[in-house]
């Protein structure tokens, strides 16, 4: 699909990375006001920053974010990674595609959905709602992520592989262990990146579950905003949005050196 | 083996019972209940009876075909130019950037940016109108979902098309098409699972969005997300909430019939 | 005689309905090279992966130095394979792939590193031990898998058509350097391959199969020469098989004439198969000829012109000629009696070897 395309069409994507981006840097800009709305911009401070570093709560919710994503996809991608495997060992197709349907059935699920069913089983349960029923609750949405994107990997590898380790004095264990996980390794680092970055993100599931006692960063600025507009969430957003950047352009350069790498032998192989 | 797979199944298992299996159910019985909990109807009479909660399905409904089709003209194009950029992967990854975003930081910034004395009124005095109620009206909500959705529908449509084979582009300029005749009888009809994938992943969340609605279309209780939220959060009638549930699992399985995958067939 | 180190008794594989293995009976013998040989769906895979482990016979015996192993796994049997895809781990580099069995079975570290040396010096890859498995070629990652096997000291080596993947050249270079290996290490070798050309040359002993049965076991030469059937014949080289009938011992009738061969113990007038190879038969004048053939077509080989042509009765002749031929003329075609094969139908292969014992001494 490579061929010269014309000026309108540049201009065209031009706008919608503007678009895109709009909202994003508004804020940013804003971070720096010296003044205490998003408009009329009146001078450059970093008073806002100053104040989103004096808020105790805030740190303390971004805190519990942080804390609530890395657990919940830490369990998600074991959970999830020993799911792929199993539904992986599973040879009956219709039985495959039963369970399938059952795994997809949270990622096509609206939030509210989500939010509201889980919900109702914590009540059932009679859990408290707080900390526990948020991370349970991440941990549940972002199972299905980790399986999607650890079984593609496994569906790839070649079967002999298992039997080659097997056939080396292997025991099931060692199998797994030291042939089978290393080579879905990519897979399982992309399913824990995605749950990870699914629970930063998550606002109406979180919004159900969680107590009085506990909020996340989403369900804090929700609170804030109906109250009314405070600048110290741009100098938040601003930070979160170096820390993408930087993980997201980080990511791109590993995978670009890994992919010239593999050129680079193919070349070699081929000369 | 047998003995591993058990093993392995145990937590997943688990999930599929207690986070799957169960929650869906448990939302269909509690359609069922009243606020005192009793077995009742009363629920989806209520809801199929009053004229409001008809009319906010039809909202929801319509609002959220808008939200799909503006965000699929836009992105269409933008997934084909993309596709004939250099280093497109990288352009690609611009688009996603985005969605590391809180939603709600997002959302926020349109508070900013539409509210009365924000930047898109100061733009519009600058061209001389009076300014405008922005915030809290269909449009800004239509708009904004849409903004936050692009990047959902961009990314499958991407896929498909630059999954294409370049020699079958080349192989209809060959056989004598148009630059429009081979966008129309080869890549359109190749991107098409792109292209559903895009709506399924745009149609369903815009069903059931509340908090965009309740920040940018004002405090209002208007579709189906918000009268779920407002009956599980506000009102405690969880009955209620529970069948309007039920309503939107029988619209989303629909529109996942809608938009399967077509079995490839040959043409009688 | 060697010793025997597998025995398959009335084996028998089954897929739910699907037999792939039809009761195979098989002796194999301590430091040979074994030949599997068969077109895809033959069972001969089948057959390897009832030796290494990784299925089970649906019934029958396999015996292992005198053990039925039936049930005992991949992982405890002293067997190894070198599989068709190579099979080696993506996330391990040279080293850590050769090394792989030795630090299961908890080998310190000096061994191993003495060991892996070794193993790579003699697949002839000394100084590759970093290398990742994705720089590797073809030929190399066969190297490799075949290192990694064997340090694993193995009694048998099982070899899954290694070679497929490679192309011609190296493919050549390869079957010399592995029966040059085996007999070196003097480690059996069970070696499968669709390829009757590689079995020929690399065997000491060919099990030619089809349908999930062993049709015919001998060395190289004894099944070239004596092919028991049809598909035996025709599987291995390319061969003229005509319809005839034995008249008595050593004179069998084809093509309309009789002529003298070396064959016997069949009942008078049985009806036979004859089986003649392009490269005995000679081309001269017709009225030199034993038989007297028209030309149809012909093409050059390289080393041999090969014509085809047919005879009187229709019969379609394949010729491996020195020397090119004209289109439709008539030629003399000429051949020994000891270049004539006589098949039987329906022989069993005990009873082919009795009566060859019969009237051969």
């Amino acid at each position: 699909m490579v061929e010269k395309q014309s000026r309108w069409a540049n201009l065209y994507l031009i706008i919608i990375f503007i678009v895109l981006y709009l909202p994003i840097f508004y804020l940013i800009f804003y971070s720096f006001n010296a003044g205490e709305y998003m408009q009329n911009f009146s001078g450059f401070s970093l008073k806002h920053y100053g104040e989103l570093f004096a808020d105790n709560r805030m740190l303390q919710i971004v805190l519990n974010t942080f804390v609530v994503a890395l657990l919940s996809s830490l369990l998600a991608t074991i959970i999830g990674t020993f799911g792929a495997l199993g539904i992986y060992g599973v040879k009956n197709p219709l039985m495959k595609n039963v369970l399938l349907s059952l795994n997809n059935i949270l990622l096509v699920s609206p939030d509210v959905i989500i939010g509201a069913s889980f919900l109702i089983f914590f009540t059932l349960l009679g859990l408290g709602l707080g900390f526990g029923s948020v991370l349970m609750s991440h941990i549940a949405f972002s199972i299905p992520i980790v399986v999607l994107m650890v079984l593609p990997k496994l569906n790839e590898m070649s079967t002999t592989l298992v039997d080659a380790a097997q056939d080396l004095g292997a025991n099931s264990w060692q199998v797994l262990t030291r042939v089978i996980l290393p080579y879905l390794a990519p897979g399982i680092y992309a399913g824990f990146f995605m749950a990870f970055t699914y629970s930063l993100d998550d606002f109406a599931v979180t919004f159900f579950v969680t107590g009085n006692g506990f909020s996340t960063l989403a369900v804090e600025i929700y609170s804030r905003a109906r109250q009314g507009v405070s600048l110290e969430i741009n100098a938040l957003s601003a930070l979160m949005f170096i820390i993408s950047l930087l993980l997201v352009t980080g990511y791109f350069f590993i995978n670009q050196y890994n992919l010239k790498r593999k050129k680079q032998y193919k070349k070699g192989r081929n000369g | 083996m047998l003995k591993n797979r058990l093993f392995y199944f145990i937590p997943y298992g688990l999930w599929l019972i207690l986070f799957v299996g169960a929650p869906i159910v448990l939302m269909f019985g509690e359609s069922f209940l009243s606020m005192a909990h009793h077995f009742t109807f009363a629920n989806y009479q209520n809801f199929l009876g009053s004229g409001i909660y008809l009319q906010m399905m039809f909202n929801s409904i319509w609002y959220a075909f808008l939200i799909t089709v503006i965000t699929l003209l836009i992105s269409f194009p933008t997934a084909l130019f993309l596709s004939n950029l250099k280093y497109k992967q990288f352009w690609l990854l611009l688009i996603i950037l985005p969605t590391w975003i809180n939603l709600l930081l997002k959302t926020y910034a349109f508070i900013g940016l539409l509210s009365k004395n924000g930047s898109v009124n100061h733009f519009i005095q600058l061209l001389g109108f009076a300014p405008q109620q922005l915030l809290f009206t269909d449009a800004s909500f239509i708009l904004v979902a849409a903004y936050i959705e692009i990047p959902f529908m961009i990314l499958p449509i991407f896929n498909s098309i630059n999954e294409i084979d370049n020699s079958l582009i080349n192989a209809s300029y060959d056989l004598g098409a148009t630059r429009w005749q081979t966008f129309r009888r080869v890549i359109l009809p190749l991107s098409a699972d792109g292209i559903r994938a895009g709506i399924q992943a745009v149609f369903i969340p815009s069903l059931s969005l509340f908090m965009i609605t309740r920040l940018i279309g004002g405090n209002r209780v208007i579709t189906l997300g918000t009268a779920i939220e407002e009956h599980f959060l506000v009102t405690q009638n969880w009955g209620l909430g529970s069948t309007i549930g039920v309503v939107l699992i029988v619209a989303m399985v629909i529109t996942m019939v809608l938009t399967r995958e077509r079995k490839k067939r040959g043409r009688k | 005689m060697a010793q025997t180190i597998i025995e398959f008794k009335n084996v028998v594989k089954s897929y739910e309905e699907t037999q792939v293995l039809k009761g195979v009976d098989l002796t194999i013998e301590a430091g040979k090279f074994y030949t599997l040989l068969g077109p895809s769906g033959s069972g001969k895979t089948t057959i390897l992966r009832l030796i290494a482990g990784f299925s089970s016979a649906t019934s029958g015996d396999i015996i292992f130095d005198g053990q039925r192993i039936n049930d005992v796994p991949a992982n405890k049997r002293r067997v190894n394979t070198v599989f068709q895809n190579y099979a080696l781990f993506p996330n391990m580099n040279v080293f850590e792939n050769v090394a792989f069995g030795m630090t299961l079975k908890g080998v310190s570290k000096g061994k191993i590193k003495e060991k892996v040396t070794s193993m790579l010096g003699m697949v002839q890859l000394a100084g590759y031990e970093d290398r990742s498995i994705d720089e590797l070629s073809g030929g190399q990652q066969q190297r490799v898998a075949i290192a990694r096997a064997l340090a694993n000291d193995p009694e048998i080596l099982l070899l899954d058509e290694p070679l497929s993947a490679l192309d011609y050249k190296l493919r050549k270079d390869m079957q010399y350097e592995l029966r040059e290996l085996q007999q070196r290490l003097g480690i059996t070798f069970i070696f499968v391959t669709h390829d009757q050309e590689e079995a020929l040359a690399m065997s000491d002993w060919i099990f030619v199969m089809n349908e999930g049965k062993i049709l015919q076991n001998g060395t190289p030469v004894d099944i070239y020469d004596e092919p028991i059937n049809h598909f035996v014949a025709n599987f291995i080289g390319e061969s003229n098989i005509i319809e005839g009938v034995m008249r008595e011992d050593y004179l069998v009738s084809f093509a309309g004439k009789e002529f003298e061969n070396v064959d016997a113990g069949m009942r008078p007038n049985e009806r036979v198969e004859v089986v003649l190879r392009p490269e005995d038969l000679d081309l001269t004048t017709p009225e030199n000829g034993k038989l007297v053939v028209t030309i149809d077509a012909q093409s050059f080989r390289g080393d041999y012109y090969e014509i085809s042509a047919h005879d009187d009765d229709n019969n379609e002749w394949r010729i491996q000629a020195t020397n090119p031929s004209i289109i439709n003329t008539r030629q003399g075609l000429t051949f020994d009696p000891e270049d004539i094969h006589i098949m039987r139908f329906d022989e069993s292969e005990d009873d082919f070897d009795a009566r060859l014992e019969n009237y051969e001494d």
